[in-house]
């Protein structure tokens, strides 16, 4: 189908949610506030590692105002939680690993009395070693902080010789790349609040990434039958993988169930979510790459370390993604890429937009761009030789069926005007001491969970007595505009117009299963299962119109906004027409659709669930000025070109492109969350430097499109390879500009400027 | 103390606000425009009994042009620093500062006279007051006293005020024709950001490149804002050309005693001393140039 066949799909839909978002009518969960609410707030822990030997909560229980004080012996369940292995107690008996395990529990009539009941809480420890070095945690002589090891992860992809193309080598290039701690820095803290129901019911609300699954670990921590548990995730203020792990719904539920049914609402305040909240796993990645004088790359081996921190939450996953994208969208005939993913005492690290591809394209993109530089060849045309097509066979061995656009968004690098005319660019300098340069990168990303675990959509349609559609999805509206898309998507096919489309996300009340908001899934799986059940709902308006004025089915057709009728009296029935006589009948007016995420048969073994069947393909070319006096790295320009499959709404895709290509930048100039010795010092955002609007360049998308048989109308996942190669493409662009390789990222300031000296230094002492 | 026992009292007058503060143990607490004070209060360093809430309190909240004098008061904000015509004209690089402190909720919100209060090593108006040769008065039940600026702080978050005190006016010199001045800052990003390094020049100019006197001082290089006075020697040494302001920058270098924190390393900082003088000083002399 072309575009101009469509109403919707591809055209610029501003968002369905945004009048209410912008002008701060809608309300978050953590925004609600009732008469009888008390607050809870969570003891953290005071050292990265100890003992606990006693915990006195007899002045806590007794101070005025407290409600409730709980420990790890009021969880009448499990005590523990985790998406894959749930190895973090949710509230600490006899350890503490980390300063964001929490040890405590307090609900109270105000805010205030919380926190100073929290001062009440007598803990004694015993400090014990701290781990911090994930190099030194996989030693023997390190303390286990966990029985199994501090290696809680070890996967690898070997294909061909790797040995033998290093041996025949014309030249090798070796770096090791470090890479920031990030955090997701949402604008919503974590936060919620829950009670139980007059019929015991116990209703938590709380922003999450995927409501069934959180209810099954809180169901799991209080003994309790899921069905007994209504979960509301959705509107959230920003997750990015940072509220796809449990957050706070245990700590509320545990609370909720001992405040005699008065509402109970704990949100965390910023330095307590700096502290507690999970970050991205800072990487090691030590890169070796065979070359021949021809540009031909035959090898490629790569060792990354992960540090997860003192939970696993999905760092097995993160590492597994990593090391399946490690050698980037490409065919290099021998590989040898292996992970590890390793507990410290150091926070806890888990998912984050890019899942682990953000650490390791930066080695294969650098490298790239080193070879380039030494051959003199195009970057560009380098990476187009190298980049597998439909139905080639990739660095991991494996014949990739699904749509692969890479090519294509080389090619319109190429041609962008940032790129054709690089040397303009370069020459305008905004002043002497400032150089400019220019960079390209390229990443890809899978879309969905890879092989070994479970992955569908699910939707619900359902007609409004005022003849509008109610379509339901359980993936969260998280900010990324799914909500719009499912809407765009059900008014296409069922010939509605936008406005008579409602959507609804995140309640396990209201909507079914359908899987998680995260693995830049859900427009792929949550759009297609729209897509799925739009039909079964034309199916029932046809028939039932045709039941209705007793004519036979093919006299019946679908129309813009109604159901014609051929040769009859009658010429339309409208939906509410239709709603009426179905209702009479008390018959359902909701139709489901579900959809299986097509996999891989088989799993590279070892590989901890590569290769996806689907990826999103990305390429960045950026433009910086760097400060050759203090270091300062400005990014000026920036095109993005996604290959997304078909476009959905090229407004929500350009949202996406902007965003995480700032989110990119933010990775790559500023942000790290800095720990030393298990002990945050970065507290605030204060001192975690994210982008504002100043540091915001002029971002350009240029979408390339190459359509997904198996999407709905085309589409694939684009929600994290947006801000993925923009980040060795600006390192790329500052050696364009100052001829300094920065590999320990962030690139602040400070570490350009050594650079710079380093250089300087170096120079002056080959000349003599 | 719980915030919510905290009392706010709003004084009328200044003298009513000198006599609340005669009479208190130590234990009340100035307030204006609550940038710093609300975030130490939040923090738990800050717990007064009694807040004393001058934010209203209109008769400190001027900018006037006394004889040869511009006098501003103690409440007037960073973004009334910044619409003001007077300082645009006369006392230009006060108006820059002010436009790189925080962002427009915190202009809309700080004082002057709050930023001189808390003390900061790296406060971002500090730098420019010391090159306009500021004095700061100080009010109490026993009378004013006119202290300058340089004499002013004695640490980070120290100063001479004493707790019956409070400062009622900020008295600077103005810039005269051949006077240029700059402030320049590094942060760690462009808006939102605590200085890493700033420093504010003020030159009197000859004609040409030739440079008669001058003022340096820097900010968040040593525990108070600090002038650069090797470095304002050599300003009237030669014209001020790329060889001069090479060979100024790089004095600067010893001027500073930086720390490292969190957000720099001591070397880098003073690294940076001499990077901000230097681009400062180009700056300036193509300005002079084209005006």
């Amino acid at each position: 189908m072309k575009h101009g066949e469509f109403k919707y799909i591809g055209k610029r839909v501003p968002r369905v949610d945004g009048p209410e978002r912008t002008t701060g009518q809608l309300k978050y969960m953590t925004d609600l506030q009732f008469p009888n609410m008390v607050w809870g707030k969570v003891l953290r822990a005071k050292y990265p590692h100890a003992k606990i030997i006693s915990i006195d909560t007899t002045e806590a229980e007794a101070l005025e105002g407290v409600v409730a004080v709980l420990t790890y012996k009021d969880i009448p369940g499990f005590n523990g939680f985790g998406i894959v292995d749930p190895d973090q107690p949710v509230l600490c008996d006899d350890v503490v690993r980390t300063t964001s395990d929490a040890v405590a529990l307090v609900a109270a009539e105000t805010e205030e009395i919380a926190e100073e009941a929290l001062s009440l809480i007598k803990v004694e420890y015993k400090e014990l070693e701290v781990v911090s070095d994930p190099e030194y945690a996989m030693t023997e002589s390190a303390p286990k902080l966990h029985p199994s090891g501090n290696t809680y992860s070890h996967v690898k992809i070997k294909n061909g010789d790797v040995e033998k193309a290093f041996s025949e080598a014309d030249f090798i290039i070796e770096n090791t790349f470090i890479s920031p701690r990030q955090m997701h820095a949402f604008i919503e803290t974590e936060g919620g609040w829950a009670m139980v129901e007059k019929d015991g019911l116990l209703t938590i609300y709380c922003p999450g990434q995927y409501a069934y699954r959180d209810r099954l670990q809180v169901a799991r921590a209080l003994a309790l039958n899921p069905d007994r548990i209504r979960i509301v995730s959705s509107p959230l203020g920003g997750a990015f993988g940072g509220k796809d792990e449990i957050t706070v719904q245990i700590y509320l539920a545990l609370l909720a169930i001992h405040t005699n049914g008065r509402p109970v609402k704990l949100h965390l305040k910023r330095e307590e979510s700096v502290q507690a909240g999970i970050k991205r796993h800072p990487f090691k990645v030590e890169v070796k790459t065979a070359v021949k004088n021809d540009g031909t790359i035959i090898g490629h081996k790569v060792r990354a370390v992960a540090d997860t921190g003192a939970y696993a939450s999905l760092g097995g996953a993160v590492i597994a993604l990593a090391i399946e994208h490690a050698c980037g969208p490409y065919k290099i005939p021998n590989i040898d890429i292996e992970g590890f993913c390793v507990y410290t005492n150091n926070g806890v690290s888990g998912a984050f937009r890019g899942f682990g591809v953000n650490q390791v394209c930066v080695g294969i993109e650098t490298h790239l761009d080193m070879i380039s530089e030494k051959l003199k060849m195009c970057p560009i045309e380098l990476r187009k030789t190298l980049a597998y097509r439909e139905g080639e066979v990739s660095s991991l061995g494996h014949l990739v069926k699904s749509s692969v656009g890479t090519y294509q968004t080389l090619e319109a690098a190429e041609t962008c005007d940032l790129w054709k005319n690089r040397d303009k660019y370069k020459s305008q300098e905004s002043e002497p001491w400032k150089k400019r340069g220019i960079g390209i990168a390229t990443s890809f990303h899978g879309v969905g969970m890879g092989i070994g675990v479970p992955d569908y959509g699910a939707a619900t349609i359902e007609l409004l007595p005022d003849g509008r559609f109610l379509v339901g999805v359980g993936c969260e509206e998280i900010g990324g505009g799914n909500g719009t898309v499912y809407a765009l998507i059900a008014a296409e096919c069922l010939r509605s117009d936008l406005s008579n489309i409602a959507v609804i996300q995140g309640d396990t009340s209201k909507t079914i299963d359908g899987g998680t908001v995260t693995a830049s899934r859900s427009t792929y799986s949550g759009g297609r299962a729209v897509a799925t059940a739009a039909p079964f709902m034309i199916k029932l308006l046809t028939e039932t119109a045709a039941e209705m004025l007793e004519v036979p089915l093919e006299k019946v057709t679908l129309a813009d906004n109604r159901i014609d009728i051929a040769d009859h009296s009658i010429s339309s029935v409208s939906y509410q027409e239709i709603y009426q006589y179905l209702n009479s009948k008390n018959w359902s007016t909701k139709v489901q659709g579900h959809f299986y995420l097509p996999k891989e048969k088989d799993e590279i073994k070892g590989s901890g669930g590569a290769p996806h069947h689907i990826y999103g393909y990305m390429s960045h070319v950026v433009l910086v000025e760097v400060d050759t006096l203090t270091g300062e790295t400005e990014v000026l320009r920036v095109v993005a070109i996604p290959d997304c499959g078909r476009v959905m709404n090229l407004q929500g895709l350009e949202g996406q492109t902007e965003g995480g290509a700032i989110m990119g930048i933010g990775y790559t100039l500023y942000e790290d969350v800095i720990i030393e010795k298990g002990v945050h010092r970065t507290k605030n955002l204060t001192d975690y430097i994210i982008p504002t609007i100043q540091e915001t360049p002029v971002i350009e998308t240029i979408p390339v499109e190459n359509p997904e048989p198996s999407g709905p109308f085309g589409a694939k996942g684009i929600g994290e390879v947006v801000m993925i190669p923009i980040i060795p493409a600006i390192t790329n662009a500052i050696y364009d500009a100052v001829g300094v390789r920065i590999k320990h990222l962030p690139a602040t300031p400070e570490r350009v400027h050594q650079a710079l000296k380093d250089k300087k230094l170096k120079a002056v002492r080959v000349r003599r | 103390m719980r915030v919510s026992e905290i009392d706010v009292i709003n004084p009328n007058s200044v003298t009513e606000c000198l006599e609340i503060l005669a009479n208190n143990n130590g234990d009340y607490r100035l307030i204006a425009g609550g940038t710093d004070a609300v975030v130490r209060m939040k923090d738990g360093k800050w717990r007064p009994t009694v807040w004393i809430n001058i934010k209203d309190m209109d008769s400190l909240n001027f900018i006037h042009l006394v004889e040869d004098e511009i006098h501003i008061g103690p409440l007037t904000t960073h973004s009334e620093l910044i619409k003001s015509p007077i300082l645009r004209e006369r006392a230009d690089l006060i108006v820059e500062a002010a436009r790189q402190v925080g962002a427009t909720q915190i202009q809309n919100m700080g004082t002057i006279g709050g930023n001189m209060g808390t003390a900061s090593p790296a406060g971002d108006l500090i730098p420019p007051l010391f090159v306009l040769n500021a004095r700061i008065e100080l009010s109490s039940l026993s009378g004013k006293r006119i202290i300058p600026i340089e004499e002013f702080f004695i640490g980070p978050g120290k100063t001479v005020m004493l707790p019956n005190e409070m400062i009622t006016n900020l008295i600077i010199t103005p810039q005269k024709k051949n006077e240029i001045g700059i402030f320049e800052k590094l942060g760690p990003r462009k808006a939102q950001a605590i200085s890493i390094v700033n420093v504010a020049c003020s030159l009197q100019m000859d004609q040409n490149r030739k440079c008669i006197g001058g003022k340096i001082a820097f900010g968040s290089v040593a525990p108070t804002v600090i002038r650069a006075k090797k470095c304002e020697a050599m300003l009237t040494l030669a014209d001020l050309d790329e060889n001069m302001i090479e060979n100024i920058g790089e004095v600067a270098w010893k001027e500073v005693m930086p720390i490292s924190d969190i957000r720099a390393s001591a070397i880098y900082r003073r690294d940076m001393a001499k990077a901000l003088l230097k681009r400062g000083l180009f700056r300036l002399m193509k300005r002079w140039e084209k005006a």
